[in-house]
Parts: C-alpha cells; structure tokens; sequence
C-alpha cells in the first residue's frame, strides 16, 4: 500500500545486545540496591502466589478423605495471612520499583539534554528537532519500561517454576501434558509479534502522514483561506484519515485474536487435563484436590508463560529505544578544545590562518585563508551567497570545528580558550534572530540575569528609542509568542540588538538578515551600529551592504577566497566585484533603473 | 439544513460542508457529545451486537465453570462413561468463548476506530472554519496534540476502555447469577460484600490517582516544550553561554515529572481492590467448606464456586488502568469541544453578494483593534483608489501595513469603518466570492511540501500548459525547467530549497493563475544579483497590470511608480498621495529617502522626483 508522503525513517542498529545490556545495566546499578530489594520481594511474593494454590488442594483433598476442622481451620488462617503479607510485600515492591525507574528516566534524560547542548552546530544540521525530542522525552520512557518488564517477566518465570515443580511433584503423567501450553504459547506469541510488529510500523506511518498533513496545513491555513481553498484541503485530509483508519483498524483487528487465541490452547489443554486427570483418579493415582491445581493452573499460568513468550520481542522494542538515545549522547563533538585559558578582556586582534574548512566532506569552503584583523577595527564581509561569510563568523563562534590552519585571537589559537568564557566575550547576532516565547525585557535580559530594567532601557534607547514598545499592550512586559512571531521582523531584530549592547562584547559579529527591513527601522539599526562598532571589534557579514559604508575595512569574498579589500571609496573607484555588487543592490533604487522598470516586460 | 445549522449559536464559520451530524451537540457537555458519536450511523448495530457478544461470552465462561465442577462430582462419584461428554462439552465451550470474543473485538474496534476517523474529521473541518485571528493566537504544537493525541483518546476510550468496563461489569454479575441459580444462594453474600467495597475502593482510587495523572500529563507538555525551544534557541543560548541555564531548566521540568510518577507509583501500590480480591477468595472457601460440612454442598461445586470467582480477577486487575484512559479521554474531548465551540468572527455569508468584482476600493474611517487589545493597530485610515491602479504602503516596522491589508481579504474584519470594493461593503459579498477574486502574497511566501506544479495550481485546478505560462509570467519558469525534476521537483525539507526570491515568483505564479481583480503583494525579499532582481520587477510589473494592486514594499522603484501611496505611522496615514507630492510635502516621506541617498553620491532620487 503506497503512503502519501511518508517512507519507513532508515534505522540500523549499530550496537549489538551485549554492549547494549551492559550500557543499560550502567544506569540501573546506581540503583542497585533497591533493585535487589524488588526481586527479593518479588521471589517471595511468586512463592505465595504459588503457593496460595496448594492451601486449596490441600483442603479439598482433606475434604475427600476424611476431616479434619482444626486442619481446614489452619489453612485457612494460613490462608488469609498469606494474602495479606502478599498484599503488603507487592506494596514495598511497586513504590521502589517506581522509584527506580522514576530516577532512571530522570538520569538519562538529564544526560541526554546535557550532552546536546554541549554538541555544536554541525549535530544540529543532522538532527531536526523533533527527533532529537522525541527520542529524550519518549523513547527514555520506554527505556525506563524496560525495567518493569524485566521485573515482570522475572516474577513470571519464578511463577511458573514454583508452580511447574508443584505439578511435577504431584503428577509427572498430567504435568508432560501441561507443558504442551508452554511451547505452543510460544508459537503463538513469537508468529503475532512478528506480524503485529509489521502492523504497528504501518499504522504508525499512517498515523504520521495524517499528522504530517495536518502540521502542514495549519501552518498554511491562511493560504487556504486567501485562494478560498479550504474544500481542496479538507478532501486530501479525508483520503489520509481513512487511509490511517484502515491501516490502523487492521492491525487493531490482528491485536486483538492474540488473546482469543491462547483461550483456544487453553481450552485444549483444560480438555486434556480433565480427561486423563479424571482417568488417572479413576486409577486412583490422583486425589481430587490435586487434579483441581492442574485445573486451576490452565488459568492461572496462561498470563505468566505468556509474558515470558513475548517477552523477547517486546525487549528488543525496548533496546530500539535505548540505542536511538545512545546514539544521540554518543555523537562526538566535533568542537574540541585543548587548554582551558582564561581570557580577561579581548583586545580584539583575530588572525585567521591558513584555514581550512568544510561543513561536509570535500566541500571546500574555505581553503589556506588568511585574514587579519586589526584590534577595534571593524570590517565588513561582502560577497556573493555562498562565498562563505557566515562560515566566517559559524567559525570564529566556535559553532563548528575548522579543519586545519588555526584561528587566533589576541594571538592565542582560539582552541586554547575556556570555551564558555571565550564565548562571553563575543557577540553575536544570527541571520535569523532567536527570542523567546517570553517578555521584551526577559528576552533582553537573557544574557545577563543581573541586568537592571535602566540597563536594559538603556541598551534599547542605544537601538534608536524605544517608542515602538510603548505601542505593544503592555510595553517591555509584553510576551511576544514562540520565537517572538508578534513582532515583525525588524522589530525581532532590534531587540537582539539591544540584547547584545547589554552583553558589552569585545568582539561583535553581526550575520545581517538576508530579509530587508523597511528604510525606517533600516536607518535606526545602521544609526545603532555606528555606535557599536566604534571602539570594539567588530566583523558584519554584510547580506544588504546598507550597513557597511562607516566600516574601517570591506573584505569582498568569492568562493572562499579575498578578492578585494579596502574601503567603500577605494573599491568603488577600483571597478570591481564590490562595486558591481554595490551597484546591483542600489540599483533599483537609481534613478535610471527607475526610469528603465517602466519599460521593463 | 441550512436552519439546523442556525440553531446552533456557533456556527459562524468560514468554511463547512454539507454534512455535519455533531453540530448540535458541540455545545452539550464532553459526554454527550462522546455519545452522539458512539451512537452514530451503523455504529449502532455494531454497539448491540458487541453487548450481545460480550455477554454471551461471559456466559460460556461461567457455564464452563459449572460444567468442571459437575465433571468433578461424576468424577468423585465414579462415572466413568459421563468423562467423554462432559470433556467434550469442556472442548466446546472451551473454544466456543474466545470466538464470540474475536468477533466481539473486531466490532468494537471498529467503533473505535471510527470514532477517532470521525471526530478528527470533525475537528480538522471545524478549524478549517475558524476565522485567521483564531488561528495567529493557536500554536501549531497544541492545535497538533489536540488533532493527533486528544482524538486518539477518544478511539482508546472505546477499545479498551468502555468495552472492558461492560466485560467488567457482565463478569461480575454473571457469575453471581450462576451462583445464584446453581449453588446455595446464601454463597452469593460474600462476592456481593466484595463487589460493595470494591467499588467503594476503587472510587478512592480514582479520586487520588486523577490529579497525579493529569500533572504527568502537564509535566510531560512542559518537557516538550522547554526542550523544543532550546534547541531553537540553540545558537543563541550557546553564544550567551547560557548551557547552564537551559540544563536547569530543563532539569526542574524532569524532576517534576519523576516525582509526579513515584507518586503515581505510590498511589497504584495501594489499589486496595487486589488485597479484597485475594480476602474474598479465601473467605468465600472458607464459607463453601462450612456449606460442604453441612452437607449443602459438593466437592465439585466448591471447585465450580471458586471457579467462578475466578472471574472477578478480570474486573478487579483492569479497572487500573481504564480509569485513568476515561480520564484522560475526558479531558481530550473538552479540549477538543474547547477549540471547536471557540467562536470565530468571519462568516460564510452564503447569501451575499457573488458580483464580479471590477477593483474600486475605498477605506472609510478604517479602524482595527485585535479582540481583547485596547491599542488600535490601525486608526482612522480613509483612501480610495480606482480600478487597476497601484497603491504602495510605506512606513516603519510595526506601523500596521500588514494588517491593513489583511482586512482587505477578510482575514480580519474592520473594528470601526468600513471597506467598500465596488461601493460595496466587503461584509456583504459571499466570502469565498470575496477571497477568489483577490488575490494576498504574503511576505513569508508559505508552499506546502508538495511539489512546484501543486503549488502553483493550489488556487485553480489547470492544465500543465496553463501553469507553465503562468510561471512563465511570473518570471518562474526559467529557474523551474533548470531544477533537475522541473515542475515535479519537491519543495521542503525532503525536498529543494528555494530562495525567498524564487518563492515569492512561485507565489506570483500562483497568483497569475487565478488571475484575480485585486492583488496584494506583501514584498520584501530583497535579491542582491541584478538578474533575480530584474526578473522580479518584470514579474511585479506585469502582475499589476490590468488590475487593481496593492503593495508593501521598500523598492523604491515599485514606490516611485504608484497611482497613490500611503505612509503609515503607528496605525494612522500620516501622508498620502503621488511620489513628487508627498517629496515636496510630507517630511516623514522625505526621510526614508533622504537616509537612503547619502549613500548615493550623485543619482538621488529626489533629483528624480523633482524632474
């Protein structure tokens, strides 16, 4: 059955059982000790369950040859201690079992999150966020279950031992018979996992591409709505729903003979009990109290041998889920640093040397490039999309990790920094701001907790003035939505720019939004970089070039290569790739190609 | 049908389909609602047959404990000739319970399966309905869970939950009406006082188990959503050095949730109802002996009795976990109903007006406020323009020429004011009239992930000849027939990706073919290579021709050209009218020039302006 817009995600496993077992055991040896509790309490409490069985054989056979009250009394009591204590000893079982796996769940999740953060960029590129989500917050629950399954299936296997012995004890003719269930369980659960698997995987992509659908669709609701669409959309989602309806009933249809099926074995095996247990009494080779525990043991073990039959397959879903997390935590970083030096305060001299780079492999993006930039120079990179500005500042950042050649700042390979106190003393402004679904001012402050609300006035008044806010409802304590989608992009970027005045850096960069931004809000970010940039570092990967005019350097890049460089007099004078860019981009501002765009068809 | 849609006070909606058989029960409660699904359609017989089966089913399985006890009596009393029928009948019955239950779970799931088909059908549309500013205040990530999670509840409500709470309740009745008719009837006491306390313990259960499971619930939404957003965040958080920050974070939200389920866990270590369990079995043969001391009873039917208190262990193990699946499927419904019962601004307005619209728009007195805000976002705008003019909108970030032009298409409706296209106020045409005769062209250009063709002819069915000469139009078709799959070339995350230049020409393109009376281009990609640029002039250029435009832009090449321009400032036209009017006249005008032309040394524009 072809799916509209989902194949199966590729999955190979790359560890093997072993190494996964001893890995999950890792997490769980911290809890040892309330582990050994649990299957302590549990080998006690299959003991009963067990037991509870012989309390009424026991009885009925006193009860067929002759009685004895005080005897029927004690069973009894023995009877409901039993019960009780059961009651109590599931009771320590279950609150350390939840412990355990609560506190499991919490330390992988905890690893797991804390190793992302620490990888740079280039995992980022590799792992869309939802599966980065979803494999931390659910595929660890998973993990975690494993341990409940594990308890669960030991406590089965000890049921079944007790109680198999206690047959074989009584009677090795009808106990050969019973086992008969075991193996045929078996089949059963091993052939229905094996399909259901098959099943479930249809089903889930069913169910994915339905939401795949819908995600989509509500993004591009308005779209719908501006071509009066909404009918179109609405018969597409028809076909997928049924089509997930179908798919799902099918494999809720297979689910569900699994159980009925075992009843058909049981029945089975109860007629072949009852048959040659009742020959056998007539023999006299069994009492009447003995036959009823083979009896009573077609139920009651139906659900631990099952458990153990499916308890394989059922793993394996479980081992899926802790590699898919491993997997996760055990990319290496690319990013690696080796000294942990303090900087003080930059001056601010970066020398790029000889450097080599690519984001994969044998895609060159830069290749023996040098540059050098002077302490509180600011220069501006220009050139071509491609031509590797922001690779220029995804470098510097430290956000990936160079080839060969070095870096150096203050001439000190920027390797050999303390990587967070490094970072603090750059800023930078991405292509596409990130805030905050927070407060203006949280969003401002997020750099420096400590910031007082004149601080950050202060760094907005730097942005040109901070009127706009006044007119959002409730100033800088307005929230403005996952990744501030109340405000217009310009806005958005105005407000990282005053996040990054409150941060003070001694080196900026600034990678300018490729989206332009209308000439007011354009004039006030270029009247606020003027004053940022004097007196500091700065670098501007330069998409609009309305920004570069009052920098000390241009540096024209082409293909990872310095074509050009000086400043906006020189390299206009000298003709080349710079002015002809520059010419390009003002161009239809020009009054000959606005004369010219009349007569353009 | 048109007055049963009436009758329902939420019905504006701006899209619905004949057939709608929920809409008078969204505004009942969750449960009645519930019900109107469940007792939709066929789903009847279904539900009657799935009663039938079930109690048939629980039926044999008592009649087998009966059948075992009586095998034990001829047993004990030696007929040995009665063994071969009574193992056959154990054989019969035996198979005969698991195949009224395969066909008992086949029919429920198909209820349930139908019920999620229908209700997410249901929800899907409803949304479909609801106005744009309905949709800007949802986010995608809730508006997702309700569609997939919440809806899927309602499937598990049915199978397993209610299904195995009618098996529950016929186990435990069934029984005891066995014991009533086959055994000593004074044997029922016991099993009764242990249905009473039962559920008077289980009641106790779920009341401390609801809230515990409602915040693993939250806590796990929590997890979501701090995840998510640093890892959004992640270029951010890492040149503030804030790693720390996001792990606490993080880790706070993970604590939460480890508590709330040892909690759980302590909660489930108490279910009362199995140690009541465990107290009646031995009780009760405890009173079967007595009974059999008596000489009321027999040893088969002591093993018959217990037999069919065996039956109990289903109800008492299961209703675990179904409380909390009906919980749960309880609050999915109201957060569906929630959403749906929403009430939404914009109607169909199936009985306006459905002329051809010629292109003469008028403001008058435009105000607009969002629902809920006091700021006017827009105030007072008033202006006019005639059949296949151009009208430029400029003005800062945040001004409101966005908005102004959304009001336009509907996707809001004026606060104060009104518009009129044709002397006509907006209100008063038939929406889907309204909306296929004017076209909008967002500043984020949004294609769906289909491929370029669909995306083109999303707002007409057309011919590949058509498409093609409407992206031939829009400039498109030369970077389109270099894509290795040309027009069949995927567009997304699985597929290409196209600059903002390209998918604003893909949006052009799209518009060219519903060939609309009006059009509105929200523009501001800027190209930076003379030949993007000039195709998108071209393009723009050709697209206003013949037709009413309206446009927001910073080209000053698409300004300088204008019939009319409006310069917005917080929400009020502060000037407006032709290109050397408003240089002479209007200092905001000048400013966003004169900024602009410093950089260029000789070719000002404003020379241009006064020529």
């Amino acid at each position: 059955m072809a799916f509209i817009g989902l194949d199966a995600e590729k999955y190979d496993r790359k560890y093997n059982d072993i190494d996964l077992f001893k890995r999950i055991y890792k997490y769980f040896r911290i809890y040892k000790r309330k582990i050994m509790i649990v299957v302590l309490l549990l080998t006690i409490a299959s003991l009963i369950e067990s037991f509870l069985p012989i309390l009424i054989t026991l009885a009925l056979n006193s009860l067929q040859t002759g009685l004895n009250t005080q005897y029927l009394v004690t069973i009894i009591i023995i009877s409901l201690f039993f019960n009780a204590s059961s009651f109590i000893i599931n009771y320590f079982q279950q609150i350390n079992i939840s412990k355990a796996i609560g506190n499991v769940i919490l330390d992988i999740r905890k690893e797991a999150n804390d190793s992302i953060l620490e990888h740079d960029l280039s995992f980022f590129d590799k792992n869309p966020s939802g599966k980065i989500v979803s494999r931390i917050n659910t595929d660890s629950q998973e993990f975690g279950r494993a341990l409940e399954l594990f308890m669960e299936v030991l406590s089965s296997v000890f049921i079944v031992i007790f109680y198999t012995f206690i047959m074989f004890f009584l009677n090795l003719f009808l106990s050969l018979i019973f086992m008969i269930m075991i193996p045929a369980f078996f089949i059963v659960a091993i052939l229905f996992m094996k399909a259901a698997r098959r099943r479930t995987l249809l089903g889930q992509r069913a169910t994915a591409s339905v939401n795949a659908f819908v995600k989509e669709t509500y993004s591009g609701i308005q779209i719908a709505k501006t071509f009066s669409q909404e009918k179109k959309l609405f018969n597409r989602f028809d076909q997928v729903n049924q089509q997930s309806y179908k798919v799902n009933l099918k494999r809720a249809f297979l689910l569900n003979t699994i159980f009925p099926s075992l009843g058909f074995i049981q029945a089975f095996v109860l007629t072949l009990i009852i048959y040659f247990g009742g020959i056998s009494f007539f023999e006299g080779s069994i009492p009447i109290g003995s036959l009823n525990l083979f009896i009573q043991g077609s139920w009651l073990l139906t659900f631990p041998i099952f458990s153990i039959a499916s308890f394989w397959p059922q793993l394996q879903a479980g081992l899926a889920s802790a590699e898919r997390i491993f997997s996760l935590i055990d990319t290496n970083p690319k990013v690696i640093q080796i000294d942990n030096i303090k900087p003080k305060n930059f001056k601010g001299k970066i020398e790029f040397k000889d450097l080599t780079f690519e984001y994969e492999d044998n895609k060159k993006v830069f290749e023996n490039f040098s540059l050098s930039i002077e302490p509180g120079e600011s220069i501006a990179i220009v050139g071509h999309t491609g031509a590797g500005k922001s690779s220029l500042a995804n470098l510097i950042t430290r956000f990936y990790e160079f080839q060969s050649g070095d870096i150096l700042v203050d001439g000190l390979s920027i390797r050999k920094y303390d990587l967070s106190e490094y970072r603090k003393k750059i800023g930078i402004i991405s292509q596409t701001p990130f805030l905050w679904g927070d407060t203006i001012e949280n969003n401002i402050r997020y750099c420096c907790k400590n910031a007082s609300e004149t601080d950050i006035l202060d760094s907005l008044e730097k942005t040109g003035g901070s009127e706009w806010i006044d007119d959002l409802p409730n100033g800088l304590e307005t929230n403005i939505r996952e990744r501030g989608t109340l405000l217009s992009m310009g806005q958005r970027q105005l407000i990282v720019l005053a996040r990054v005045l409150l941060e003070n850096p001694s080196i900026l960069i600034l990678d300018e939004a490729t989206a332009s931004i209308d000439p007011f809000t354009e004039t006030k970010i270029q009247e606020a970089l003027e004053k940022v940039i004097k007196n500091r570092t700065s670098i501007i990967i330069a998409h609009r070039l309305s920004t570069i005019r009052h920098v000390d350097r241009i540096v024209v890049l082409k293909k990872g290569k310095i074509v050009e460089e000086g400043n906006h007099q020189f390299l206009m004078s000298k003709g080349g790739l710079y002015a002809k860019l520059y010419n390009t981009y003002f161009r239809h501002q020009s009054y000959e190609y606005l004369e010219k765009i009349k007569e353009l068809k | 049908m048109s007055n049963l849609k009436r009758s329902n006070n939420n019905t504006k909606v701006e899209f619905s389909i004949e057939n709608d058989p929920f809409i008078n029960f969204r505004d009942k409660s969750p449960s009645r609602w519930i019900l109107a699904h469940i007792l939709n359609g066929s789903n009847k017989t279904n539900i009657c047959i799935v009663l039938i089966t079930t109690i048939i089913a629980a039926m044999l399985s008592s009649t087998l404990m009966i059948i075992v006890g009586e095998t034990i009596n001829d047993l004990l009393l030696g007929k040995e000739s009665a063994l071969l029928i009574n193992i056959l009948l154990i054989l019969i019955i035996g198979i005969g319970a698991p195949l009224m239950r395969i066909g008992n779970f086949m029919l429920r799931e198909v209820i349930a399966q139908r019920i999620e088909r229908d209700t997410r059908k249901e929800f899907y549309l409803n949304l479909l309905g609801k106005s744009q500013s309905f949709h800007d205040q949802q986010k995608i990530g809730d508006l997702m869970a309700r569609t997939t999670n919440d809806v899927r509840m309602l499937n598990y409500l049915i199978s397993p939950a209610l299904s195995l709470i009618i098996e529950s309740f016929t186990s435990l009745i069934i029984p005891l009406g066995y014991i009533v008719i086959f055994y000593p009837p004074e044997l029922v006491i016991i099993p009764l006082i242990f249905i009473f306390t039962f559920i008077v313990a289980l009641r106790d259960y779920i009341k401390k188990i609801g809230p515990i499971t409602e915040k693993l619930r939250g806590d796990f939404g929590e997890m979501n959503i701090v995840l998510n957003e640093s890892i959004s965040g992640i270029t951010l958080i890492k040149s503030t050095v804030q790693e720390a920050r996001e792990k606490h974070k993080y880790l706070m939200t993970i604590k939460g949730y480890r508590d709330a389920f040892v909690e759980q866990g302590k909660v489930q270590a108490k279910y009362v109802p199995i140690l009541l369990l465990a107290l009646m079995n031995t009780v009760s043969l405890a009173h079967a002996i007595i009974l059999f001391l008596n000489n009321s009873m027999t040893i088969g039917q002591i093993i018959g009795y217990l037999g069919l208190l065996s039956e109990f262990r289903f109800p008492t193990f299961i209703s675990f976990f179904v409380f909390a699946i009906i919980k749960l499927a309880g609050a999915g419904a109201k957060r569906l109903l929630e959403l749906m019962n929403k009430k939404t601004e914009i109607d169909e307005n199936l009985e306006g007006e459905s002329r051809k619209i010629i292109g003469n728009i008028e403001f008058e007195n435009v105000s607009f406020y969002y629902p809920g805000f006091k700021n006017r976002v827009l105030q007072n705008i008033s202006f006019k323009i005639k059949q296949g003019q151009t009208l430029a909108i400029v003005g800062t970030t945040g001004s409101g020429k966005t908005t102004l032009t959304k009001l336009i298409t509907r996707l809001y409706d004026v606060s104060e004011g009104r518009i009129l296209i044709d002397n006509i106020d907006i209100r008063k045409y038939i929406l889907k009239s309204l909306r296929s005769q004017v076209s909008y062209i967002e500043q984020d250009v949004f294609l769906f992930s289909n491929s370029i063709i669909d995306n083109i002819s999303f707002g007409k069915k057309a011919s590949f000849e058509e498409v093609r000469n409407a992206a031939i139009l829009a400039q498109a078709h030369d970077f389109i027939s270099s894509l290795p799959k040309s027009y069949d070339s995927e567009i997304g995350e699985r597929g290409i990706q196209l600059s903002g230049g390209e998918r604003q020409r893909i949006a052009l393109a799209r518009a060219f073919l519903v060939n609309p009376r009006i059009l509105i281009l929200d523009d501001s990609t800027s190209a930076i290579d003379s030949k993007t640029e000039d195709e998108i002039q071209k393009a723009i250029n050709k697209i206003e021709e013949n037709r009413t435009t309206i446009i927001i832009t910073h080209r000053l090449s698409q300004i300088r050209w204008a019939d009319l321009i409006i310069v917005l400032k917080s929400g009020k036209v502060v000037a407006q009218g032709t290109h050397e009017y408003l240089i002479e006249n209007s200092p905001e005008y000048r400013k966003i020039f004169i900024k602009k032309f410093d950089l260029e040394e000789d070719k000002l524009i404003t020379r241009s302006g006064r020529k």
